[in-house]
């Protein structure tokens, strides 16, 4: 195994899983522009979803992957209509929202604790074993899933966004909501679209993560704090910026990881986004300053 | 009553917190999410001078209030730069950052092992270490942070806050250096918060980094979202409502690791229905 | 020292647009200017400019014939000797209609403020601009709870007890009932007679007769016009430029 083709296939899997998260933060960013903080929780959801559908019920592993897609996409869902968008219509601020989705964050964390225990659990027994050695570097097939799933729904996005009506929808809102209500544009309910496309994104990504390392209760915070980092140094309300972003960010945590030592990967995901909010505040695509 | 006394001390501990929070959050208006690491750095200091260097405890205790400020004073030069869900974002990753040093910097502070033995406090040959002693010592420090946010916030200063929070631009015109005002009262409520985290440490005796993590500051932010916002009574009754509320849970019949979670969820509920229904907090005057 | 103010070649962009083009003016001192124009001809720009809101592109500002200074900012320009009233009106909203006039008056300095009390002199200041707009008797209340011509009279009270020489009033008249407008105009003549200078943003032509001495017209970001209100409301130009021909 070498050294520096690990390292940069290592980035390129653990861009892919922020990549999810980044871009489906981005995008209900684009929309609702607060950041939804309880968006990773809804990953784990996903996660767990899919532990208790196949490991605890039995279930075929494909079904439950669907069924748990659908589980987080629907947690997201609720909590736009129980949550945010009465703040919405009440004018609330982005701040009031922010609060609200900590709090919402809080409870789906500490649910999941709940049911299913603090403990480290793992999909990995579920997930198609094996991997594959690309010039001196190891991957799993779950880590080529993973980007694979990655590239595709950028794909996606970029199709749904461009090509459909809904995703016409969803520009005109992000650019101005008053507006896009004024032009005829039943806002609440593609918002809601919104939460629910994102939030099934964030629900594979939490699958992934747990097929190929586990799952635990409070994954959902660092997914999150990773998936809005690639967003806001990507470029906020760009999917491709946050694509792009969390790339940059796997790569720098993975040379971290490699020149200082793991532990330290919080902390300079985070260093890295003050970095860039100090000296390029409109991220890499942006063009707000 | 041990059990009184012990509830008593957290809600002298956690008062300090929410009050000192409460100044840059609820008076200011800046949505600070790292709290915890400041309570982190005075237990810590406070800890290792005590443990590894024999010190007093009220050496420690100003040692950790003076390391909190020094590291108050750039972090909160950068959060300067930025406003609204920003700032609580970049703010919340200073304690991300700050939970990591705790955390691998084991040389210094033992990491995961934490810090045992931290002594209680010792004045003159007086010992605080009955649980009573301790009690007056905490509730003196922690009447002496409201006697001082009361004095801060019936100062010109303290108005010069409250309207920062309501328009900095429009009060910029006025002639204030509004930078320098955030950047003095987030470097004296981190001075408050490490009064908490000396007291803290020395009360368990044992100290490690999951005390002061960003769901602590949350605990924080919830606290004085409760009690209300620009409510230094508020910040008080906030504290009492969530120390009791776990025991309230106890009580109840929830099993230890069941109850420290259904207080969590409680706690999320608390934040979502005030955001919906009173999001100035019980007795406060600030909305986010 | 003829003029408080001057600009200079003055140009502010927004993305490209010029919102002030090439902008030379000079506001007499202690008198009362008008400034007119279309809507988005850069009035409001110019006094977020000369405010320090903004900062310019291009060109200079002239204070009181002294200093020339290629930019301000805004937490300079009350030492300078000007302040402001703010379009939309912009208030302390959560503060007392006494706390959001006191916060002028007090010390600007970290620790002089910090170990400030309100003293009697302060209040009695306060007092002073508040009963000569009539809200003395709302001390207590936010400015929130205020109606909104009490909340354009609390922001003119707040710009006289800043005690400064120059005041930059954008549109002080809008939404007034008529026994507030009487009430703004005699605080603006009252101003004349102590000296100061008055700078006007205004859309009513007949306040503009009886109030101004001298008017500047502008549009599209340039000087259009200037001169005594009767000359300039008889040019065809200024006529032209507000029909829009």
């Amino acid at each position: 195994m070498e050294i520096v083709p690990q390292l940069v296939l290592n980035s390129i899997i653990a861009g892919s899983v922020y990549a999810l998260v980044g871009m489906s933060v981005s995008l209900t960013f684009a929309v609702t522009r607060f950041f939804n903080l309880a968006h990773g929780a809804v990953a784990a959801v996903g996660g767990y979803s899919v532990l208790y559908l196949a490991k605890t019920l039995g279930l075929n592993l494909g079904l439950a992957v669907v069924l748990g897609i659908a589980a987080a996409a629907a947690t997201g869902y609720v909590l736009e209509r129980l949550i945010f968008r009465p703040l919405r219509t009440r004018q609330a601020s982005s701040m009031m929202l922010l609060v609200a989705s900590l709090g919402a964050f809080t409870v789906l964390q500490a649910l999941l604790a709940i049911l299913f225990t603090s403990q480290f659990q793992s999909l990995s027994g579920l997930a198609p074993a094996g991997s594959l050695h690309v010039a001196g570097a190891a991957i799993t097939i779950v880590q080529l899933i993973t980007l694979l799933v990655a590239v595709l729904v950028l794909v996606g996005f970029w199709l749904v966004l461009t090509r459909t009506r809904f995703g016409k929808a969803v520009r005109a809102i992000s650019d101005d909501e008053e507006v896009a209500n004024i032009v005829g544009i039943n806002t609440h309910r593609m918002i809601g679209y919104v939460f629910l496309l994102c939030s099934g994104v964030a629900g594979v990504a939490g699958i992934l993560v747990g097929m190929d390392t586990g799952l635990e209760p409070t994954m959902g915070l660092s997914l999150l704090l990773k998936g809005v980092i690639a967003a806001i140094i990507g470029g906020v309300g760009s999917i491709y910026g946050a694509f792009l972003g969390a790339f940059l960010l796997a790569l720098v945590e993975n040379l971290g990881v490699w020149q200082i030592s793991g532990e330290w990967k919080d902390a300079l995901a985070f260093g890295v986004l003050i970095l860039f909010l100090l000296f390029r505040p409109q991220g890499i695509l942006g063009k707000r300053p | 009553m041990e059990y009184l006394i012990h509830l008593a001390v957290l809600f002298s501990i956690f008062s300090i917190l929410a009050l000192s929070l409460n100044l840059v959050v609820g008076y200011t208006g800046l949505l600070s999410l790292t709290h915890a690491a400041f309570y982190g750095i005075g237990a810590y200091v406070t800890g290792i001078l005590m443990v590894g260097h024999g010190a007093n405890f009220f050496v420690g205790l100003g040692a950790g209030v003076l390391a909190a400020m020094l590291l108050a004073l750039p972090i909160s030069m950068v959060l300067a730069k930025f406003r609204g869900d920003y700032y609580a974002l970049v703010s919340l990753g200073f304690n991300v950052i700050v939970f990591s040093v705790l955390l691998n910097w084991q040389a210094v502070t033992q990491g995961p092992l934490g810090i045992p033995g931290i002594l209680r406090p010792e004045l003159f040959g007086l010992v605080f270490s009955n649980s009573f002693a301790f009690l007056v010592l905490a509730l003196i420090l922690a009447a002496g942070v409201y006697w001082l946010s009361q004095a801060i916030v019936s100062s010109s200063f303290g108005r010069v806050l409250k309207a920062i929070r309501e328009d900095e631009e429009a009060l910029g015109v006025f002639g204030y250096r509004t930078q320098t005002y955030k950047l003095v009262i987030f470097v004296i409520a981190a001075a408050m918060a490490a009064v908490a985290g000396a007291l803290y440490a020395s009360y368990t005796s044992f100290i490690d980094p999951h005390t002061f993590t960003v769901s602590d500051s949350i605990f924080m932010l919830a606290i004085i979202v409760l009690g209300g916002l620009g409510s230094l009574r508020g910040a008080a009754v906030g504290a009492l409502v969530l120390v009791l509320l776990p025991e309230i849970l106890r009580f109840v019949g929830f099993t230890p690791d069941i109850a420290a979670q259904m207080r969590l969820v409680v706690y999320g509920i608390i934040l979502i229905l005030l955001m919906h229904y009173r999001p100035q907090g019980l007795m406060g005057e600030y909305r986010l | 020292m003829k003029y408080a103010i001057q600009t200079k070649g003055m140009v502010k962009e927004f993305g490209g647009v010029r919102a002030i083009d090439k902008l030379s003016i000079s506001l007499s001192k202690g008198k009362i200017t008008g400034i007119i124009g279309p809507n988005g001809s850069g009035k409001t720009t110019l006094t977020n400019v000369l405010t320090g809101f903004h900062q310019m592109d291009g060109g200079t500002i002239v204070i009181n014939g002294e200093t020339e200074h290629g930019r301000l900012r805004s937490r300079e320009v009350l030492e300078l000797g000007i302040t402001r009233t703010f379009q939309g009106v912009r208030l302390f909203e959560q503060l007392s209609v006494l706390d959001n006039v006191l916060v002028v008056v007090t010390k600007r300095s970290v620790w002089g403020a910090l170990f400030e009390r309100h003293q009697k002199f302060h209040y009695d200041q306060a007092k002073e601009v508040l009963e000569r707009v009539g809200l003395w008797n709302k001390q207590g209340a936010k400015a929130a709870e205020l109606s909104y011509g009490q909340r354009k009279l609390l922001e003119i009270a707040r710009t006289l007890a800043t005690k400064a020489d120059i005041v930059l009033f954008d549109e002080p008249y809008a939404g007034l009932f008529p026994e507030m407008v009487k009430m703004v105009s005699g605080i603006m003549t009252e101003l004349r007679e102590e000296g100061k200078t008055i700078i006007l943003i205004e859309h009513d032509m007949a306040l503009i007769r009886q109030l101004c001495d001298r008017v500047v017209v502008m549009d599209a970001g340039k000087l259009l016009a200037e001169g005594t209100p009767h000359e300039v409301l008889a040019d065809k130009r200024v006529i032209e430029a507000y029909l829009g021909a």
